[in-house]
Order: C-alpha cells, then structure tokens, then sequence
C-alpha cells in the first residue's frame, strides 16, 4: 500500500513538529530582535532632553542654618528632647557638608518603667530604711539591691548630654508636592552620614558598689546616618523632618548587669564597662531651614 | 512538511514588518541627512521640514528661496501653490481650500514673539488615579514604642477607592512576639517586674484619605511619584498578658479588644499600579495587664488580672501595593 497525500509517518509528523517550532522561534527572536531597535529611533523635541528644566536650586551654593528639635524614640528609662541645629554649606543641590549639635541634658522625661522602679524602690526603703551599721536594710529586697538602685533612680540614669556630628548630606530626590491640590510645595529627599561624638553621662565604674551611685561622664564616637524631607516654604526657608540612627553601647540604667559567670553575662557586683549594652539609639528631628543669601538660583 | 512552510513563511513575514518600521527610522534619519546637506549654506528650516514631513524633499523650496522656519507663514501662496508651504500642501491649506474665509492668517514671527501667560499647573495629572480601584497591600510591621516586647507582624490590607482620594478597606496582622532580655535583666537587678503584654492579631475597618500627593526627579534623570494619605479605622486586636509577677499559675488566654487606629503613609509609584509603602499606625485599645500581687489562692483566675491600661501599640509598616485594575482612563486629558 503506498503512501498517499494525506498519510504521514510518525517520523515526518516529528520532524514537522521540529521545524515548526524551529520557525516559531525564528519568528519570536526576530520580532523581539526589531523591537528592541525601535527604541533607538527616539527623536522630537524632547529627545535628549533633561528630566526637569528650570529647576528652583534650593541648595546649591547656599549656607544652612537649620535650628532644631530632636526626639529619642523606644527609650527604656528617660526620654531625651535634645534642642540644637544643623549648620551645612550645599556645594551643588545634590551634595553638602556640615554638621549637627545638640544639647541633650536639659530635657529628659523618665518612662513609666523609671518611675515604677522609683516608687517601689523607695516604699522599700521607707519600710526598711536601715541603720549606720547597716545602710542597706535588713530586707532581701533592700539588700540585693542595694548595689543596683540608688535612693533617687533617676540621678543614676544614663543620659546624652550634647551630640556634634560632622556629616555629608547627599539630596538625590528632589520634587514637588500638592497638599489637597491647592498647596504646592517644592521637597527634597535626603541622606546624611558621618561620625558622631556623644557626651555621655553614665553612672561611673566602681569596685564596691553598695551605696555608691555617682556619675561620670565621657565622650563615645559612633556612626550616625539617616534620612530627611525638607519641605520649602518659600525662597529662604524649608520646615524639615528627619529620622536619625545613632548607635552605640552605653549604660543606660546604672545596673550591674555583666561582666561575671559564663560569657560575662551574669552580674559581678561591680559597675565596668562590661555593663555597657548595645543600643540602637534613634531620633526623629524637626527643624527649620533657613538659607543664605536668601535667593536660590533656577537650572538651565 | 506541509506545515513547515508556513512557519517559516510566518517567520519571514514577521522579520519584515519590524525590519521596515526599522528601515523607516533609518529614512527619517536619512531624511535627515539629506534635508541638512541641502540646507547647507542655506538656512535651518530643511531640518525642520524634514522632520515635519519625513520626507525631506518638499524642503527643497523653502531652502532653495533662502526663507527660514520663522519667516514660514500660514498664509497660502497666490494661486494656491502648495509647494510654497511646508509638509507638501496639508493642515492649514486643506482649510483654505475648503473655505478661503476661515483661512486663518497669522504672522508667526509675531505669534511666536508673544509672551506665552498659558496655566500650568505645578502638578500635572496624577501619575496614578486610584477611583474605582482596588489596592492590595502586603506588608511587614514592627513595633515603635514597645522598648519590653517587640510585636513584628505580616500585614494584609485591602482598600477599595470611592473617589481618587478617599478609600474604605479592611486589614489584619498575625503578630509574632519576643520578650527582650532587657526585661530580666531589670527584673534581676531592680527586683521590679513591669506588666508585658502580647499580641495575637488584630484586625481593623479602615477609611483612607490622600490628601497630598507628588513627584520626585531621581539624581536628576528619572521621575517617580509618590502620595502620602492619613488612615483610620475601628477593629480588634487579640492581646494577653505575659506572666512575669506569677508565671508558675498563671496562664493567660488571648481576648480580642476594641481598638481604634491612625496612621499616615507614604506610597511610593514604581509604575501605575506598583508601589512601595511605607506607614506608622498607632492601635489603641484598653489592656487588662497582669496583677502586680499574688493571692493567698494563687489558681484563682479572677485574681490574676489587674489594672487596665489604655495601650497605645504603634508600628511602622514596610511593604507593597498593587492597584487592581492595573490600567485606568483619564476623564480628562490634563
């Protein structure tokens, strides 16, 4: 019996297949080849043109003085309001130098954790106040600890006294924003980073510990970086908002909490540095930028 | 192989076609080159009658008479010679040949020379309406104010948008909890224990509104737009108290509590209908926290409760949204 038009073996209905999707193929890298060469053909009057003309350059070339108010957030023991500023020179819009200061000990406002510490630890104390021969009270309460939680709790609470951080300023966003479409303001986006040094106010190192609870102060370097929106109210001024991390270990409660037993973890009846806990300390800023001279120049 | 030629004859045909759309990218181009190389000695308005026309042969009048592309008037030639006009004879002659009284005249040097008061508006059309679509968001959140327990949490959100600036939606977190070290460490040294508390889920009828939105240049060479929006709603969060005064008998169980919420967001357009978000919220809602003193009949349930407390639980969401329909008409052009 011989083959007819329509009869086909399953070698030729294979090889069918074969070539068929072998010029489906063809087909699509063609189509996608050709594509991609139509992008190039862009032209017209806006090509090669730049994202933004007449750009407001609130920046560059200007001096910031920023007055500002910085919060600490997720503290555990006082929260600290650190009254201060930002003085900066923009070399270009994108790019400044500066840095920031901050007084931190004249504001603090201690948590409910501190004032509940405060007020159990001196109910305890007015129930066993003790005697010359023995300060620390007759009661387990009293004296475990008594080299832990001074009279006043507050007095031995870690603080940060001033903030400087020299810093750069990198503005790659820059835009505009319509409030319920009828406010206009022109904004930009920002990140910062550098060194900061941290005048610290912690509770000072000692030996014996039991009724001592005096305060030392130091200097801690660490990184500090964040990010910022400004907000420009006209030619001179912006109200900006920031978030800053600023890590590092301090002493935030007096506590002996380290430096014994396995992996020094476990009190030693002695304050040391070994008491010092990592924390990722964070602030959110409110400032008002104020630049100089007082006319910003416009882009090409 | 009966087949196999068509395929091929596919293949080809759909070679072709993108081919000549190129091929014609390259005419303009020589078009062009050709309109410049007349033009040469001549004026600027061969390069501008070649774009107009893509051609480029119909410049050769213009360039030949030494006129420019500002001394190009709309007027049409005595005798009604289209060639003495740009682009060959069509827009404005087309309608004084029609109806020589509605041929406009104007004198383009001077039309061109008046000062140009035309409204711009500082933000022009919305990148991203958001009428009539649904917003899907799916998010990770972290507590902000919790310095004893941190409350992370997957966040799910639904928002349906009634007009482009106001939406009604529901959400709901499944919270994961961890007690900090911090918490023993004060309990060891200060012999005070402080009431904690954790977190099952929470869930909540939420109204969105946008009131601002805008747009941001990227290093000066890209464009992205952005919306903040203020939410609020009313739902439940399930909470219970950590045993730390009496964890030897007590055992607290999850109880949903009315809470109310209110937040602020930002959303960030990667495209119509994808977008990062960023949002803090703060939940509020009555906690019952554990007694801070033990009972002389320390398994009786009814003593293990104290104060209630009015809890503020606020957290920073970071996540994404999609916008479904993925596409949108614009009512009016601008």
């Amino acid at each position: 019996m011989g083959k007819g038009r329509g009869m086909t073996t399953t070698k030729q209905k294979s090889l069918k297949r074969v070539v068929s999707v072998l010029a489906a193929t063809l087909a699509l890298c063609t189509v996608s080849a050709s594509a991609q060469a139509q992008e190039i053909q862009l032209t017209g009057p806006l090509a090669g043109a730049p994202a933004v003309r007449k750009l407001r350059l609130h920046r560059k070339g200007r001096f910031e003085i920023a007055p500002a108010v910085s919060f600490t957030l997720l503290d555990e023991y006082q929260r600290t309001i650190l009254l201060g500023g930002r003085l900066q020179y923009n070399f270009t819009d994108w790019l400044a130098f500066g840095a920031w200061g901050a007084v931190g000990s004249a504001i603090r406002i201690s948590t409910y954790l501190t004032d509940q510490i405060q007020n159990v630890n001196a109910g305890r104390r007015a129930a066993d106040p003790g005697t010359a021969a023995n300060p620390n009270g007759t009661s387990l309460d009293r004296q475990l600890t008594a080299g832990n939680v001074g009279p006043d709790f507050k007095k031995q609470l870690g603080g940060i006294d001033w903030v400087v951080a020299p810093q750069f300023t990198a503005v790659p966003f820059r835009g505009k924003l319509a409030l319920f479409q009828s406010i206009y303001l022109d904004t930009d986006l920002y990140f910062f980073g550098g060194p900061a040094f941290v005048g610290l106010k912690e509770r000072a190192n000692c030996n014996s510990c039991a009724g001592v609870f005096k305060t030392s102060t130091r200097v801690a370097i660490a990184p500090t970086f964040g990010l910022g929106i400004n907000f420009y109210i006209n030619k001179w001024s912006a109200l900006g908002f920031e978030y800053r991390g600023l890590p590092f270990s301090w002493d935030t409660s007096g506590f002996d909490t380290a430096g014994g037993g396995k992996d020094k973890k476990f009190p030693d009846n002695r304050i040391t540095d070994d008491d010092r806990r990592f924390n990722f300390n964070q602030l959110l800023t409110v400032s008002y930028n104020i630049y100089l001279p007082f006319q910003y120049r416009v882009s090409e | 192989m009966k087949s196999s030629p068509i395929g091929l004859l596919v293949a080809v045909a759909l070679g072709i076609f993108p081919a000549q759309s190129w091929a014609a990218g390259k005419s303009h181009a020589a078009g062009k080159a050709a309109a410049a190389k007349d033009s040469k000695g001549a004026t600027d308005s061969a390069v501008v009658d070649a774009d107009a026309s893509g051609a480029g042969a119909p410049a050769t009048d213009a360039a030949a008479a030494g006129d420019t592309a500002g001394s190009v008037t709309a007027t049409p030639a005595p005798g009604g010679d289209d060639s003495a006009t740009p682009g060959g004879g069509s827009g404005l002659d087309d309608i004084c040949k029609i109806d020589p009284a509605a041929c406009p005249n104007l004198d383009m040097d001077k039309e061109a020379a008046r000062p140009l008061k035309e409204q711009i508006f500082a933000v022009q059309q919305a990148y991203a309406l958001r009428v009539r679509r649904l917003e899907l968001q799916l998010g990770w959140s972290v507590s902000m104010n919790d310095q004893f327990v941190s409350h992370p949490a997957p966040v799910l959100a639904l928002n349906y948008y009634i007009t482009n600036v106001l939406a009604i939606g529901i959400n709901g977190e499944y919270y994961l909890n961890n007690d900090k070290e911090f918490n023993a460490q004060v309990r060891r040294s200060a012999r005070v224990a402080v009431p904690l508390t954790e977190y099952q889920w929470a869930a909540a009828l939420n109204f969105t509104y946008v009131p601002a939105y805008g747009k941001f240049a990227g290093f000066g060479d890209f464009i992205f737009h952005y919306d903040a929006y203020v939410v609020g709603g009313v739902g439940a969060i399930s909470v219970r108290p950590i045993p730390v005064i009496d964890p030897d008998n007590r055992n607290f169980s999850f109880e949903p509590k009315l809470a109310f919420n209110a937040g602020i967001g930002l959303r960030i357009f990667f495209n119509r209908w994808f977008a990062a978000v960023l949002e803090v919220r703060d939940y509020v809602f009555n906690d019952k926290l554990e007694n801070l003193t033990v009972d002389r009949n320390p398994a009786n349930k009814n003593t293990w409760y104290g104060e209630t407390s009015l809890t503020n639980n606020v957290q920073a969401q970071f996540g994404v949204a999609f916008f479904i329909p993925p596409s949108f008409d614009y009512r009016l052009p601008k």
